[in-house]
């Protein structure tokens, strides 16, 4: 049986496109052969497991890190000079996205070749004898000196993010716009029992590290808590950028995704 | 038997109201209104993260690459014109920065993605019964990913995100007729890769 013939209006009957008299002639052959039943059933099960896929959330950072570049290359109004607490606040924020963006481009730079593919190299040149020769004691070196550069550059941004992150707190707080920006004790609460939780990450990964400095599972594992905490404190100022606006929604949103991290 | 639904989203705005309010939108973009491209970013960005993040298959990528595409945008809207919708035109440009990320990550690793691009067979021994079971929504994104880029991106923007093959062809560059054949190449595809898996 030549069931090519039908594989367009078989589509199309999934698409729920398909015309009347295609319909009727498509459900005549349908009726005498069962692979293409098969095939309709199996299609429509496939689409309707498409259809239903979530939305994949979409990090807010995103955003402060696009308003950052854009703002950095002059292609939209530049913040005015700050005068007001309102003011100094919104500066704080543009300082905040622009700082975002300084540490992703030079994170960016570092890190392709600190994964664990290309750490790999190192750990193996301990393990065989037959490889310990200059070339690869250079790239230990190597991978070294740019694994103590890519962990200084998240501390600098960490300290910096902190310091973005309480400072916007303080400028705002007497004003009526900070009381609206000041966040809510229990989500503070979240906030901080998040930051311990890294913070915790952080003090063990730099233990087994020290145990074994070779290690490139203690590195990833020091990195991942070092992005963790960069992401939270990224989250903690869109958070307080989107109260200052009055966005209830967008701070939900902030706060489910930083609950999650 | 089941019929299908219609498809349920549509990019093409609702017509001449809609194209007024794009331009009125972009005008100000041009502009270098930051909270209109705010409003612009906050319209599109979900849904081209979701096709950015299956297209490529993880988030972090998917986040630089969204990134570009904004960056993109607002570079070119000088030349937005309205002649499509604004959505279907940023559809558009996501689906070039992706399938270039993608060529060159191919070409970076040596990958012949495209070399598998050819038709599936209609009747593929021993792949059936998927209607029997729920497909997974895991199963079905990781058999996403095993799918050559054109006919992926072709059925994540009709069967994923739900565009017409009208609106596919207008943002992957391509003939209605060849959004039709990617879609139904790529749905074969998957029935074979989730067959497989499910015996």
């Amino acid at each position: 049986m030549d069931c090519t013939r039908y594989s367009e209006s078989i589509d199309d009957l999934i698409d729920g496109t398909v015309g009347s008299i295609r319909r009727a002639e498509l459900e005549r052959h349908l009726d005498s052969c069962g692979d293409c039943r098969a095939l309709v059933a199996d299609l429509e099960a496939i689409r309707d497991a498409a259809s239903s896929l979530d939305p994949i959330e979409l990090p807010p950072r995103v955003w402060l890190q696009l308003a950052g570049r854009l703002r950095q290359e002059g292609r939209v109004t530049a913040t005015p000079v700050p005068t007001s607490p309102i003011a100094r606040r919104a500066a704080w924020l543009a300082i905040a996205a622009a700082l975002i963006l300084a540490i992703g481009t030079s994170l960016v730079m570092l890190l392709p070749r600190l994964r664990p593919g290309a750490a790999a190299p190192a750990t193996g040149a301990t393990n065989s004898p037959a490889q310990v020769d200059g070339t690869a004691d250079s790239t230990v070196q190597d991978v070294e000196t740019e694994f103590r550069m890519a962990e200084q550059h998240y501390q600098n941004a960490i300290t910096k993010l902190e310091q973005a992150a309480r400072l916007d707190q303080a400028t705002g707080g007497g004003t009526p716009a900070g009381n609206q920006a000041a966040i809510d004790p229990q989500t503070a609460a979240m906030l901080q029992k998040s930051l311990h939780v890294i913070d915790v990450a952080i003090a063990e990964s730099r233990a087994a590290l020290r145990a074994e400095p070779q290690s490139a599972a203690a590195r990833d594992s020091l990195f991942d808590a070092l992005k963790r905490k960069v992401a939270l404190l990224q989250d903690t100022i869109a958070l307080m950028n989107e109260m200052r606006k009055g966005n209830a929604a967008g701070a939900a949103q902030i706060i489910g995704s930083a609950s999650k991290s | 038997m089941a019929t299908s639904k219609a498809t349920t989203a549509s990019v093409a705005g609702p017509g001449a109201a809609g194209r007024a309010a794009d331009m009125a939108l972009v005008a100000r973009c041009r502009a270098g209104d930051l909270a209109a491209f705010g409003e612009l970013y906050a319209a599109h960005a979900g849904k081209l993260f979701s096709v950015a993040c299956r297209m490529l298959g993880n988030p972090v990528d998917a986040e630089d690459i969204l990134q570009e595409i904004f960056l993109s945008a607002h570079r070119k809207l000088e030349g937005f014109r309205g002649e499509s919708a604004l959505g279907t035109w940023l559809y558009r440009l996501a689906m070039n920065q992706c399938l270039d990320y993608l060529r060159s990550r191919a070409a970076r690793t040596s990958q012949l993605t495209e070399a598998f691009d050819d038709e599936p067979a209609l009747h593929q021994p021993g792949r059936s019964g998927l209607a029997e079971q729920t497909v997974a929504r895991m199963d079905l994104e990781r058999a996403l990913a095993q799918l050559p880029a054109g006919c992926r991106a072709a059925f994540v923007l009709h069967d994923v995100q739900g565009l017409d093959h009208r609106e596919v062809a207008e943002a992957l560059g391509i003939a209605e007729g060849t959004s039709k054949s990617q879609v139904h190449k790529a749905r074969l595809r998957l029935r074979g890769i989730l067959g497989a898996r499910g015996r």
